[in-house]
């Protein structure tokens, strides 16, 4: 039910990739993981702030992700977010596809560059 | 569970979510602020890149939700606000719902109880009551209702061993047919009941369950047992429930029955249109008649030419009913004519043919004419409903224009606008559907009474199917009215317009005058109708019966335990000598057939020895007391009245009326002349003015008057007519106690006033003409509203246009002939439309009218005069609150 078609992602699942990784590292609040995302794609990924909540939402309605209250680095309070042992299994899946996903792309382009 | 869990756990996930992104935002405002930005500027920015809060809040909440629900519970309490916030339009809506459907849906019950339910027994489609058209064999003698319904005993024995067809062939009749009712004792206590005569398989046949007790089995059939069923009311209204009645001891028509079981709650019996009180198995004892009487010596078993049994089978599983009627009718000639001699080759043979027994006038038809009738009328009445609210929702919509434009333009899609008015719509009949049906359970209560028919009216699932489906095609009718704005709503003209501009197209206006005009030729019909049938119970309470009614008891009485055959002739004379003298009794007389009540008892007329068949002379008998004539008020014409003189020893007289006169002696003196067989011949002593003898409608009849002491025997029950000096049933108590001085057990048979007798000859007129009426005052009253508030809401529209005519010149009154002029068309139109709309439901319901012909002057012109005011009035008021538009301030709103 939800709204793909208004992700503005680089692909559909990319966010969901994104997040689902950084929380692999260490459960994180909201804004820590926009930044986080940021840092570590050295600028090149902006995480659209808008898309961020309604995925993070269907992502604790599929199980992947678990939320729980806590305080943020400037000691107000907010929601930490874990992956649960679904969002591990899910993220396995969804890295193997992508792989599978790169590797074809990459064949193709090679043809086309021959 | 998952979903209920997720239900709960919803509002924290929203406020999980809420404090995330607040958190975000403060976070993200700290750090631009560290980078040497003001708070507000931080704010700015930060919110900026965020995007909208509320949208992105909204669009997290949706994860949680079942969108396309939600939003329609969104719709449905938007709506619901909008109906809040314009109570009128609310009110009128979804009363004029209210009285549409539940007119239909009362019209409806009747029709379902009287003409499409079923029985409520197991297996209903496979019971069929056995008919014979063209009535039975030539020679034979019936008693019953119609000849059609009548079988002979051995006709019934024939049949009822086809086992591989009928699995069951139940016999039934009346013990009394002419008054209903029978008299029973119960301890101490006189009273009546409705009884009938069964054959020993009818309960075990039917499916009848038990309440209590047991059914008959066919040796309580063969060995005349006497043993008695009550039905449940029955049971219920005499003995309280009481489960110790059975084995108790009950006397009919003064014999000992002993009560064996009670039928289960939902049985009435198969009487058709009526209910029974108790059953007991075919009897042999001539007390037990079928009917209460026989024609002459006649008895159940001893002769087989006397039709009086009503037959209803139930068909073996897998035998349709022309498989069962052609394998058994070679069978049932044979029993028919086997005491009959060879069948007359020149008449038609007698045919059987099988009725399903469904609605309760199985049996006979004279409720589905005006039933149907009704159900088109109340259509009509529904018709004009629903398009009044179709053009008030359409109306309202196109005040919402601006709203709708507004919508659209801040993005809306018109498929989120049409869903929401179609929430509308259906809201709105939803609400009409449940007061239609809180109307239709006190309607037919009232029809119930109004109708005196004995059958449950109460709506059950059909009914509750018929008003769903009914509201259905309303809903659907009302949802064209927004699709049509959501198709045409335009994003910026109505933005553009100010609020008091016309926004109205040519076409339309034209759409709604169209509606408005087919209103008006079907409120104008249903006005013609109510007109006949009012002038038809009009021409039935003012014909002149030839009797003088007002003032007039009458009751019936069976003397019991008669002794000898002089017994009931000095019973009789005891009993009107006592009658006489009781104070309030100006006089009193018997007849062996109350005047009016639709019986009549019809025989050839043999005149000096000449012969006179039936189809030149009908000619009506009846046996009546001393002074009848002087009792009824009946005028003498010529030579004298049955007097106390006419005794069973003297010579033998008959009175006639006029019209025997005309038809048998047109240019001599009938007084002494003899009627009836040379062998027992009567001689004509009187000659009476025409009365009406079975009911109002009923043309001129050749009567014959006979003293009730000088028939073929006593008659078993006499009805007494007492005179009173003043209000007739004031007399009862003083007349039950004169009865049971002369006898103790007899009760007072169905004691009415003689002016009520006549009237119930005429209750299914009443009935219709009181329907029809109020039919025609509601089509009038929703064509009223309907008109009004079109004509309101266009002087509404009008306001600037009025302004600029008034500004230019225009007076008043011509302000108020524009609008009324544009009323009056509307209504010629509908007018014009209507006439050959009410010439044809007039032509379709002649059979119905008494007293007139369809095209009824009278009638058109109270339509056309009720119909021309409505156009008046409901325009009026519109007309003057655009005649008093000030045009200043109205161009000044511009």
């Amino acid at each position: 039910m939800a709204k793909n078609s208004e992700q503005r992602d680089l692909f559909a699942g990319a966010l969901e990739l994104m997040i689902l990784h950084s929380l692999r590292l260490k459960p994180m609040h909201g804004y820590a993981l926009v930044k986080h995302i940021k840092q570590v794609s050295g600028d090149l990924l902006q995480v659209e702030e808008g898309s961020l909540y309604p995925a993070l939402q269907r992502m604790l309605k599929e199980g992947w992700l678990e939320a729980e209250a806590g305080i943020s680095a400037k000691g107000r309070p907010t929601r930490i977010y874990r992956l649960t042992d679904a969002g591990m299994r899910r993220l396995e899946q969804e890295v193997s596809s992508f792989e599978k996903m790169f590797a074809g792309i990459t064949r193709v382009l090679a043809v086309s560059n021959a | 569970m998952q979903w209920l869990k997720q239900l709960f756990s919803r509002r924290r996930r929203y406020d999980d979510l809420s404090v995330s992104i607040q958190e975000h935002l403060e976070e993200k405002i700290d750090e631009l602020m560290e980078g040497g930005m003001s708070r507000e500027e931080a704010t700015y920015a930060a919110r900026r890149e965020f995007g909208n809060v509320t949208l992105i809040e909204e669009r997290g909440h949706e994860v949680w939700q079942w969108p396309v629900l939600e939003s329609i519970w969104a719709d449905l309490k938007y709506a619901l606000r909008q109906l809040f916030k314009h109570p009128g339009f609310a009110a009128i809506a979804v009363l004029t719902l209210t009285l549409g459907i539940g007119a239909t849906t009362g019209i409806f019950s009747v029709m379902n109880a009287v003409l499409l339910r079923s029985l409520p027994l197991p297996n209903p489609q496979q019971l069929f009551y056995l008919q014979v058209p063209g009535g039975q064999p030539y020679g034979a003698t019936n008693t019953g209702n119609t000849s059609e319904t009548s079988f002979s005993a051995p006709v019934f024995e024939a049949l009822r061993q086809n086992h591989h067809i009928f699995s069951d062939l139940m016999a039934f009749a009346p013990i009394s047919g002419i008054e209903g009712k029978v008299a029973l004792r119960v301890g101490n206590s006189a009273e009546q009941a409705k009884g009938d005569l069964v054959s020993g398989n009818f309960f075990s046949g039917l499916g009848v369950a038990f309440a209590q007790g047991r059914g008959f089995s066919l040796t309580d059939e063969k060995q005349h047992s006497s043993a008695v069923v009550l039905s449940y009311a029955y049971w219920t209204q005499r003995f309280s429930r009481s489960p110790s009645v059975l084995g108790q001891t009950i006397f009919i028509k003064g014999i000992p029955f002993t009560i064996v079981g009670i039928a289960s709650e939902n049985f009435r019996g198969v009487e058709p249109g009526q209910s029974t009180d108790f059953w007991i198995p075919l009897q042999a004892r001539p007390e037990f008649d079928p009917w209460g009487t026989s024609p002459g010596d006649f008895t159940l078993y001893g002769s087989p030419n006397w039709w009086c049994l009503n037959l209803i089978a139930r068909l073996v599983p897998g035998v349709t009913p022309q498989e069962a009627i052609a394998e058994t009718n070679p069978q049932f000639q044979t029993a028919a004519y086997a005491s009959l001699g060879t069948p007359n080759p020149k008449r038609p043979r007698v045919k059987l043919a099988l009725i399903p027994a469904k609605g309760i006038y199985g049996l006979t038809d004279s409720y589905r004419e005006p039933i149907n009738i009704l159900m088109g009328l109340v259509a009509l009445v529904l018709i004009i409903a629903c398009s009044n609210v179709a053009m008030l929702i359409i109306a309202r919509n196109t005040s919402r224009l601006r709203e709708f434009s507004l919508r659209f333009a801040l993005g809306a899609r018109r498929s989120t606008l049409l869903r929401q008015l179609l929430i509308e719509s259906v809201l709105l009949v939803a609400l009409g559907a449940i007061g239609g049906w809180l109307v239709a359970i006190g309607a037919t209560r009232t029809l119930a009474a109004w109708s005196q028919l004995q059958v449950n009216l109460a709506p059950d699932h059909t009914v509750l199917l018929f008003t769903g489906v009914i509201s259905v095609l309303a809903a659907i009718t009302f949802s064209l009215a927004p699709l049509y704005i959501a198709a045409n709503a335009p994003v910026t003209g109505a933005l553009r317009a100010s609020a008091s501009t016309s926004y109205q197209t040519r076409q339309g206006k034209f759409g709604g005058n169209v509606v408005l005009a087919l209103q008006i030729a079907l409120c104008f019909t249903l006005l013609t109708v109510a007109g006949l049938f009012l002038r038809t119970l009009l021409n039935y309470e003012n014909t002149n019966l030839g009797i003088q009614t007002q003032g007039l008891l009458v009751f019936g009485i069976t003397p019991q335990h008669m002794s000898s055959t002089d017994a009931p002739y000095i019973f009789y004379r005891r009993l009107l000598a006592r009658l006489r003298v009781l104070p309030g009794v100006q006089s009193a007389t018997f007849t062996e057939l109350r005047p009016g009540n639709g019986w009549s008892s019809n025989i050839e007329a043999v005149v000096d020895g000449v012969k006179y068949p039936f189809s030149q002379v009908r000619l009506s008998v009846n046996h009546v007391g001393p002074d009848f004539l002087h009792v009824l008020e009946i005028p003498l014409l010529q030579g004298r009245d049955i007097n106390d003189s006419d005794t069973t020893t003297s010579p033998r007289v008959v009175v006639v009326n006029e019209t025997f006169v005309t038809k048998l002696f047109p240019h001599s003196n009938p007084i002494g002349h003899q009627l009836g067989d040379p062998k027992r011949s009567y001689t004509i002593i009187g000659v009476a003015k025409d009365s009406k003898d079975i009911s109002v409608d009923e043309g001129a009849v050749a009567m014959a008057y006979f003293p009730y002491t000088q028939g073929e025997g006593a008659p078993s029950t006499l009805q007494v007519e007492v005179r009173s000096t003043g209000s007739p049933l004031a007399l009862l108590p003083s007349i039950t106690r004169a009865v049971h001085e002369v006898d103790a057990n007899l009760p007072l048979e169905q004691p009415m006033t003689e002016v009520g007798v006549f009237q119930d000859s005429y209750v299914q007129q009443r009935l219709l003409s009181r329907l029809a009426l109020s039919f025609g005052l509601l089509a009038t009253l929703l064509v009223a509203i309907g008109l009004y508030g079109t004509l309101s809401y266009r002087v509404s529209r009008r306001t600037t246009e009025i302004g600029v005519r008034m500004a230019l010149g225009a007076r008043r009154s011509q302000v108020l002939n524009l609008v009324i002029w544009e009323s009056l068309r509307v209504a010629a139109v509908g007018v014009a439309t209507g006439i050959p709309l009410a010439f044809l439901t007039g032509h379709l319901m002649e059979s119905m009218l008494f007293g007139l012909a369809p095209y009824d002057v009278v009638s058109l012109v109270i339509a056309l005069a009720s119909v021309t005011c409505i156009g008046l009035i409901a325009s009026y008021l519109p007309a003057r609150r655009a005649a008093s538009i000030d045009p200043m301030r109205a161009l000044r709103s511009e």
